[in-house]
């Protein structure tokens, strides 16, 4: 997700609204909408997350990029540093925690941007959800398909680790909350070339 | 090229092909005549328009000398499949108008991409006329760069060379962030991923922002390049591949493996260099402009006007304060002016890196809204400016940058390749 520009298209993905999800898959997906209420809140493009290991919450984040002034401040990189710092506090090793972000799967209300699905990449996570699809930036389908594992096309040095990812999860909730974002209008979004004119396809 | 002369080459949004060897499409033409023009192309915009071909103009108009003076007009009616022969895949509205205007549908070749360069239109155009609007025509560099600019290039991706070799015997890559119109240091950074002295580091960061550009004279400039990069690929020549491991967006996916760390500092195999030095970037921004009064002001202009278009602009006309507090929605021009003026992000901002960047460096990168990239070498295993990936040419996006390779000379690039 960008902290800035508001040309996006969201998009249910309708393959999978038929798709029979857990209850806990609704439960997990259910935390990460709040964190995304929070970030409204806080007048930040609404998307959050949270990381479930052994069934348990371990870490939610939500989008800082305003606040920060950093756009590179999304949800996931907002709880992908609370468990580094917690991991480490708690004397895990760089293996120990490899080993750990390969037992984690991410709830998120957007799928991940391409910066945030390289990220999760590079630290090996086990599985992603997200909710509405990112046709402008999407690093898990939408415009690269970073989740997928790739070997080298140059040598056979171990390349990037896939994961896998599923999208569809309360997708609705999820554009609705960014609809209601850019009907408040992202305060920090530069001036757009062309009249914003949301794209809806449901 | 003199082998001795640095140089500097745009990296453009599609990998270069020559000019005569661009991608096409078949389309199905006819000739028309000119009175029908006008109807023809209307009712064909709308039956089969052109979507991913608009840089191609639908009309070709040509002038025949046997017939003395009156143009022949040629008109694209649509796509046609790459191994057709006959016409039996026309679209039957397309059909229809072949039939009532008694058209004679013919097979040509158009240019499948827009033209990036002069050469590549004019080549183009021997095909069937395209129009030629190169895409990041605005930012300075594409069309080259002054002798004044190389030299600033040249100093800038000094400073990162010198940062990258800054480790405890570790090279790692390094990031300057710079405001090229004031020939300012805005951020610079090295790879984090090994030691991350949180949170001290983060004060560090936020009071290393001020330098101004030094004062170089050119020769000397390149001269100190050269050793640098030559110290770079010869220095800790024992344990070059450890050393070169530690270089983050080369090897994104190898974090867990470095066993080089010291166990006091906290690591962080998502720091690199570029997304570091964002983040300073973004500190110096809030220690700058402190309190959120960016938001908040803007965001209450916005209400108070009840107006859904948002007040920030792009660097080029920088956002004053006061002008937005007072005024609202007008262009607060200010250049030239005393006040303080605040960037949207890193709007109209460079950054200067030694390696080209990993996929997340480079998304984090079109997210903080950076104008252009400069990087020294190519990341052939995980590079995403032109290697791996292309996002400079990600269409979709919302936001591109121009990216440069600073080629050093010759002679230093052949012996760092190796030693890669």
């Amino acid at each position: 997700m960008g902290g800035g520009n508001a040309h996006f298209a969201l998009v249910p993905v309708q393959g999978l609204l038929g798709q029979g999800w857990s209850s806990d898959n609704l439960a997990y997906m259910e935390l990460a909408i709040q964190q995304a209420k929070l970030a409204l809140e806080s007048l930040e493009v609404p998307v959050g997350c949270v990381f479930i290991k052994d069934g348990k919450v371990i870490a939610s984040g939500r989008n800082r990029t305003n606040e920060t002034r950093n756009a590179t401040r999304h949800a996931e990189m907002e709880a992908i540093d609370i468990l580094l710092e917690k991991w480490q506090r708690d004397g895990l090793s760089k293996s120990d925690v490899a080993e750990t972000f390969s037992k984690c799967i991410l709830y998120v209300t957007c799928e991940p941007c391409i910066m945030c699905a390289a990220a999760l990449s590079i630290l090996g996570i086990k599985e992603v959800y997200y909710g509405c699809a990112n046709e402008k930036f999407g690093g898990c389908g939408s415009i690269l398909s970073l989740h997928s594992s790739a070997l080298s096309h140059l040598s056979e040095v171990p390349q990037r680790k896939g994961f896998k990812c599923t999208g569809g999860l309360l997708a609705s909730e999820a554009v609705s909350l960014f609809r209601s974002f850019y009907e408040q209008g992202n305060p920090n979004a530069p001036k757009p070339h062309r009249p914003l004119v949301q794209k809806e396809v449901e | 090229m003199d082998k001795h002369t640095p140089q500097i080459i745009h990296i453009p949004d599609k990998p270069r092909v020559p000019p005569s060897q661009q991608p096409t499409v078949n389309v199905y033409a006819s000739i028309i005549e000119p009175k029908h023009a006008n109807t023809l192309v209307r009712r064909l915009n709308q039956i089969a328009p052109l979507e991913n071909l608009r840089h191609v103009r639908r009309i070709r108009r040509r002038h025949l000398q046997v017939q003395g003076g009156s143009p022949e007009l040629s008109v694209i009616l649509c796509l046609a499949c790459e191994n057709e022969t006959q016409f039996n895949s026309m679209p039957p509205d397309v059909q229809e108008i072949v039939n009532s205007y008694n058209l004679c549908p013919f097979i040509t070749k158009v240019s499948k991409y827009a033209a990036l360069s002069k050469e590549e239109w004019d080549e183009q155009c021997k095909l069937w006329p395209t129009s030629y609007h190169p895409l990041t025509y605005n930012i300075d560099g594409i069309t080259g760069f002054s002798e004044e600019d190389t030299k600033s290039v040249f100093s800038f991706m000094k400073s990162a060379v010198e940062l990258a070799k800054s480790g405890d015997g570790l090279v790692v890559n390094a990031a300057v962030i710079v405001d090229p119109s004031a020939g300012l240091i805005i951020a610079s950074a090295c790879d984090e991923v090994c030691s991350w002295h949180m949170p001290t580091n983060k004060v560090k960061t936020e009071t290393c922002c001020f330098k101004q550009l030094e004062t170089f004279t050119s020769h000397a400039d390149a001269n100190r390049i050269v050793r640098d990069i030559t110290m770079l690929s010869n220095g800790s020549s024992n344990n070059l591949q450890q050393c070169y491991t530690a270089i983050s967006c080369l090897n994104p996916w190898q974090w867990a493996q470095h066993a080089f760390h010291r166990s006091h500092c906290y690591w962080h195999p998502l720091r690199h260099a570029a997304i570091v030095a964002v983040e300073a970037s973004a500190a110096r921004d809030r220690h700058l402009f402190p309190g959120s009064g960016y938001n908040e002001k803007l965001y209450e202009v916005d209400c108070t006007h009840s107006s859904s278009s948002i007040s920030t602009t792009k660097r080029q006309k920088i956002v004053n304060l006061a002008n937005v507090n007072n005024g609202g929605e007008h262009d607060a021009h200010i250049e030239g002016s005393h006040s303080l003026a605040r960037p949207y992000l890193c709007t109209g901002y460079d950054i200067y890196l030694v390696w080209e960047p990993c996929t997340m460096c480079a998304m984090g990168l079109v997210h903080q809204r950076i104008r252009r990239i400069f990087y020294a070498f190519p990341n052939p295993e995980a590079g995403a400016l032109g290697s791996v990936h292309r996002l400079q040419g990600e269409k979709s996006l919302n936001h591109h940058y121009a990216v440069f390779r600073v080629v050093l000379p010759e002679e230093v690039i052949g012996r760092t390749k190796l030693k890669l």
